[in-house]
């Protein structure tokens, strides 16, 4: 399969998106094709993609989804990579005239007193290899450690940002006490035995005035006083040069500097800031119908492998167009030829339809769900899987949308389904020495767990010249599950199964 | 063709024989050209102390229609420049401490003062003047200015010295300055 250019043989995944079949992904549990769009993605964890450390979810938030020690070129948006330099260190007990001279690289071997002996520090600064930015251009100075220390540039508004952040954050907790409040005094705690104060209407509060005592009340988080914005109505007239002054482009910034740096959104170069690198995460997705994960990557951000890999391409017969034995014309039979190849340990037995096949009786839903969510509990055990569990996006109904059938032409059916043998790697290397066997006159070769096919079918009549001819049909197989739902069945279980596919076969070359 | 005789190397530059050299060439000390680095002088072009030709790199001083290519019509290229690998220069002027990053390309009308950069894989072929430390990068060629200048490439001059007489044949300075002009 070639990933470089888009495949023309498409499948409709069962929420009715076509996609190419290394863009779809294969639930074993429900069992169904499921694509990008109708499975819930899932943040699995944070890193940076610079230093490639694994960042907690909850350290990542503290420190706003951005790496700690890596930073970004606020000009050209690339990695900064950190410079060292030699300077010489000035003692303070020599003359002013070392001093001076202590700028160049080599300091002079200037008197004879061993408090002169030259002795260099290593200082580091950040330069960008795409633009030859440097923390020095904006007057950031040089740093003795090379992660760890660069200043965070405070913008202007940082004050008021926090005050407002604290206010909302204040008024937030006022409300959800509040709330429970309410929630306390609407339903009053139902005792076993009832107390002395449900029968004669005393409450506690009201003894408590009676006796004489102080109020007991909870001191209630009151929201901090910010003052508010206010809209100024004058706006400070524009500088006098503005118009006379030409100008630099040199010293203005674009907008994509100025969008990278969104707090302060400076206009002058002198004021771009290295920017801390945003995180990136690895995902996982999980079947929004029966909450298996489809895909689980590897906790560690320099692993590329998967716990857990449903792709599309290990499960479902990957259909290739090979070639079509004559060029296209409306309305002329033609024949295309199709590899088709099981990527799995199990013969398939395959037929070409062209209306929906009647579905096999399901499993029971219900009973399928309660035991699949028995095995989320399992596998979900420790209690911060759980609350991440209850926060996941609500697994919605699935969709369905209906395939629109863009198919143009006539496909003639197949005489009779055949057998699409398991896939065995060391098959590769043995000797062709297979017994001939009678093959049904459709399929042209057959090689392991591979088999060409010719389809024949006809375009419309009434394509025109340029049309493109898409061929659309059900490719029913055979496929042998070997994760079973319920406890006491082990066997693998065999579905039979169907996909529609549909085939951007190229353009009508010739008309009528 | 101009005979190979026009080319004047100065001492203590490495000049390896592998590299194209046509026309009217002085070599100023302390530089380096790298095998097959091409330098084309269809007028005279003078190259400053302590520059490094890459690989593949190629400088060239195209006549114009009508210009004469004796001494009057000089291309000198300034000291401490850097020809990265596989860059074309065919600048009008070269001043001191430029980069010509891998791969670029730099039109004949173009005017480079000192202390510039161009980015790799960029193309210059418009007629212009890049001011000092302007630093042309990215994909859509965008130019900034630079505080100081880009620091001159001593160490790697060093190296190269050390390194490239061990793995290629040179070619002999032919010409010393001090001894020109006791002659003269």
């Amino acid at each position: 399969m070639s990933f470089m250019q888009p495949s023309p043989v498409k499948y409709a995944c069962s929420c009715g998106i076509v996609n190419p079949i290394n863009k779809l992904f294969f639930c074993r549990h429900c069992p169904k094709l499921r694509c990008g769009y109708c499975v819930s993605h899932e943040v699995e964890s944070h890193f940076c993609s610079n230093c490639l450390e694994n960042i907690p979810s909850s350290e990542a938030r503290h420190k706003k989804n951005c790496c700690a020690n890596c930073f970004d070129c606020p000009c050209c948006h690339h990695t900064l990579s950190a410079r060292a330099t030699t300077v010489p260190v000035v003692r303070k007990t020599e003359e002013p005239k070392d001093g001076e001279s202590a700028g160049a690289a080599t300091p002079p071997p200037a008197s004879s007193k061993p408090s002169a002996v030259p002795t260099t520090k290593k200082m580091y600064y950040l330069s960008c290899l795409s633009c030859r930015w440097t923390t020095r251009d904006v007057g950031i100075p040089d740093q003795g450690v090379a992660t760890g220390t660069w200043p965070d540039n405070e913008c202007l508004y940082q004050a008021r940002f926090n005050t407002l952040m604290e206010y909302y954050q204040s008024v937030v907790l006022q409300e959800k006490q509040e709330k429970q409040e309410f929630q306390r005094r609407k339903a009053p705690k139902a005792h076993k035995f009832p107390s002395l104060t449900d029968r004669t209407g005393l409450t506690v509060s009201l003894i408590r005035r009676q006796i004489g005592w102080s109020e007991k009340n909870v001191p209630k988080t009151k929201p901090l006083n910010i003052t508010p914005a206010e809209a100024i109505s004058e706006l400070e007239d524009l500088p006098q040069d503005i118009f006379t002054q030409p100008i630099n482009l040199r010293n203005i910034t674009t907008v994509a500097q100025r969008h990278s740096q969104p707090a302060d959104q400076p206009t002058a170069v002198g004021n771009l800031y290295p920017q801390r690198r945003s995180l990136w995460i690895k995902r996982s997705l999980r079947c929004r119908q029966c909450e298996h994960n489809l895909i689980k990557p590897e906790y560690h951000p320099t692993s590329i492998k998967y716990r857990i890999q449903l792709f599309a391409s290990y499960h479902v017969p990957e259909v290739v167009m090979v070639r079509l034995e004559h060029p296209l014309e409306a309305g002329q039979s033609n024949a295309i030829l199709l590899k088709l190849s099981n990527p799995t340990m199990y013969d398939m037995t395959i037929s070409i339809l062209d209306e929906k096949p009647t579905e096999e009786p399901q499993i029971n839903p219900d009973e399928f769900q309660a035991t699949c969510k028995i095995k989320e509990e399992a596998v979900t055990s420790s209690p911060l899987m759980k609350v991440a569990a209850l926060a996941r996006q609500t697994l919605t109904k699935e969709v369905t949308r209906e395939v629109r059938d863009v198919a143009n032409a006539k496909i003639k059916l197949l005489e009779s389904e055949f057998v699409l043998n398991q896939r065995d790697d060391s098959k590769e290397f043995d000797e062709e020495v297979q017994a001939q066997t009678e093959e049904p006159n459709f399929i042209v070769w057959r090689k392991g767990n591979k088999v060409l096919l010719r389809l024949q079918f006809t375009p419309a009549a009434e394509l025109e010249v340029n049309d493109v001819v898409t061929l659309g049909f059900f490719m029913q197989y055979t496929y042998v599950n070997t994760v079973s739902n319920t406890a006491e069945k082990k066997e693998p279980t065999t579905h039979t199964l169907s996909s529609r596919l549909f085939i951007d076969a190229g353009r009508i070359e010739k008309g009528n | 063709m101009p005979a190979e005789s026009d080319i004047k190397i100065m001492p203590k530059s490495v000049v390896c024989e592998e590299s194209t050299l046509n026309g009217d060439i002085t070599i100023s000390s302390g530089c380096v050209v790298h095998p097959s680095a091409t330098i084309i002088a269809e007028a005279p072009i003078v190259l400053g102390e302590n520059c490094i030709v890459e690989e593949y790199a190629t400088i060239a001083h195209r006549l114009k229609d009508g210009a004469a290519s004796d001494a009057s019509n000089t291309l000198h290229i300034g000291a401490n420049n850097v020809f990265e690998v596989g860059c074309t220069v065919e600048a009008a002027r070269i001043g001191d401490k430029n980069v010509f990053e891998s791969k670029c390309f730099v039109g004949s009308g173009v005017t480079v003062s000192s202390g510039c950069v161009v980015g790799a894989g960029i193309q210059l072929r418009t007629a212009q003047v890049l001011p000092e430390n302007t630093i042309v990068y990215g994909r859509q060629a965008l130019q900034r200015e630079a505080i100081e200048k880009q620091g001159s490439q001593t160490l790697q001059i060093d190296f190269l010295r050390k390194v490239l007489p061990n793995y290629h044949h040179l070619r002999k300075p032919n010409y010393d300055p001090k001894k020109a002009r006791s002659v003269v």
